[in-house]
């Protein structure tokens, strides 16, 4: 199947979530080639950030894209988020698509105008006359001891602000196809990658950051959930790594005769409810697991998202998230607060007894 | 059969590396344009791909701290 994900350019037919065939790539290299593909597409494509041209992005995302195409479509740029993100926003509303890089979502607090006061509103602000097709790629998780300021998840704070499509992959199949889709995307697209599903060798070991990605160019619809995992008595909606953790769990429990359904969201906005409802109508019973904050966030939109449908689907409901303290810096802590195998096997468990 | 040897990434000559990922398994048909593996010594970063076609059959096993050099996987 194909189709155009905006309609004005008739040339750009790409498919649409093809076969993976047997070609491997870790993540990293999955979104790097994404990007490189469309900017030898595209010339109004074009790369931006703090160390994302001879050094690669500091989670590799941006690896080699310099040496393909020079300096001026891959911009090192000085450490004022502010000034280099407005400057894509400028860039964005005169018609290119840029790419910009937030080394860590941590540090949206010193640009956060430029992001939701005029990258995610000005397309409102200007009766719709004003598109700002940009993206904005940024390394979100913890699990590597690197503290309290560069291990949050964030998502579910840009996915409150309105104007803003956030795109939270988990797997390098995933991870291209919707760095595809996010590009051709006329609206501001936030792109988190967790720095765990990256298949970097200097972070923790994870088998499924290494996965089959077709070799030629195609898109992942942004707002449309996957079902990782088919089963019948337990729902766990979840994203990004935290994925990858209940698919462990979710295999671990198998032999038990414990049946559990991975629904991987890949994007918080458009938040694909109607996957969420169709699973918990089938299990009744639902986890929600978010490596994110525990309060005013995705879990309880997810929640909330069955409850307005109907709360009568709901035998058990829980969620294993980070307890509402800041992330530790210190390895015990650090994982007694994130949502481990441990913990959520723990909550299947409690789920199947009630 | 061709061997796939660890890249020379440094000037000492006694300089180890690690296997970070292997993208294929002993078995598969590869060709000069598979990216087979990635390495890494110290924190530079290595894409191997074999010169010749044909299946490859891996030696080395992921992590393995290994001099540079090392036949790593062999082509037949």
């Amino acid at each position: 199947m194909t189709t155009t994900l905006h309609s004005n350019d008739q040339s750009l037919a790409l498919a649409i979530e093809p076969d993976a065939g047997k070609r491997k790539l870790s993540t990293a290299k999955a979104i790097q080639e994404a990007i490189s593909q469309r900017m030898a597409r595209d010339e109004s494509v074009f790369v931006m950030g703090e160390d994302v041209g001879p050094y690669g992005g500091i989670f590799s995302s941006t690896t080699g894209l310099i040496d393909r195409f020079g300096p001026e479509r891959v911009l090192d740029t000085p450490i004022s988020e502010s000034a280099f993100i407005g400057l894509g926003i400028g860039a964005a509303v005169e018609g290119m698509r840029p790419i910009v890089e937030l080394m860590f979502a941590d540090f949206f607090g010193v640009c956060m105008d430029q992001i939701y006061n005029h990258m995610a509103k000005i397309h409102y602000e200007s009766g719709g006359n004003v598109r700002v097709p940009m993206v904005l790629m940024t390394a979100a998780g913890g699990g590597y001891s690197d503290g309290a300021q560069h291990s949050q998840c964030l998502w579910g704070t840009f996915a409150h602000l309105p104007g803003m499509k956030v795109v939270v992959p988990s797997n390098p199949y995933d991870a291209k196809g919707l760095m595809a889709a996010a590009i051709e995307s006329d609206d501001p697209v936030v792109f988190m990658f967790h720095k765990g599903i990256m298949g970097l060798g200097w972070m923790a070991k994870n088998k499924r950051s290494i996965g089959a990605v077709p070799e030629g160019e195609y898109f992942v619809p942004i707002g449309k959930a996957r079902v990782a995992r088919e089963g019948t008595d337990v729902t766990i909606v979840t994203v990004s790594l935290s994925v990858h953790h209940s698919l462990d769990v979710a295999e671990r429990l198998e032999p038990e005769g414990i049946s559990v359904e991975v629904i991987d969201l890949r994007s918080l906005v458009p938040l694909d409810r109607e996957a969420i409802v169709r699973s918990v109508s089938k299990t009744g019973r639902l986890i929600v697991v978010d490596e994110d904050y525990q309060s005013f966030g995705l879990s309880g939109e997810v929640i909330a998202a069955v409850a307005e449908h109907d709360p009568t689907l709901l035998k058990r409901v829980s969620r294993v998230c980070v307890p509402d303290v800041p992330i530790p810096y210190a390895r015990e802590l650090e994982y007694a607060v994130l949502p481990t195998p441990a913990r959520i096997e723990a909550a299947v468990r409690d789920a199947m007894a009630t | 059969m061709t061997d796939v040897l660890f890249p020379v990434i440094s000037e000492a000559e006694d300089a180890t590396g690690v296997i970070v990922t292997w993208f294929v398994e002993s078995g598969d048909k590869v060709t000069p344009a598979t990216l087979i593996a990635e390495v890494a010594m110290d924190k530079v970063d290595a894409e191997v791909y074999p010169e010749t076609s044909g299946v490859i059959t891996l030696v080395v096993e992921e992590e393995k701290e290994v001099p540079q050099g090392t036949v790593i996987a062999q082509v037949t």
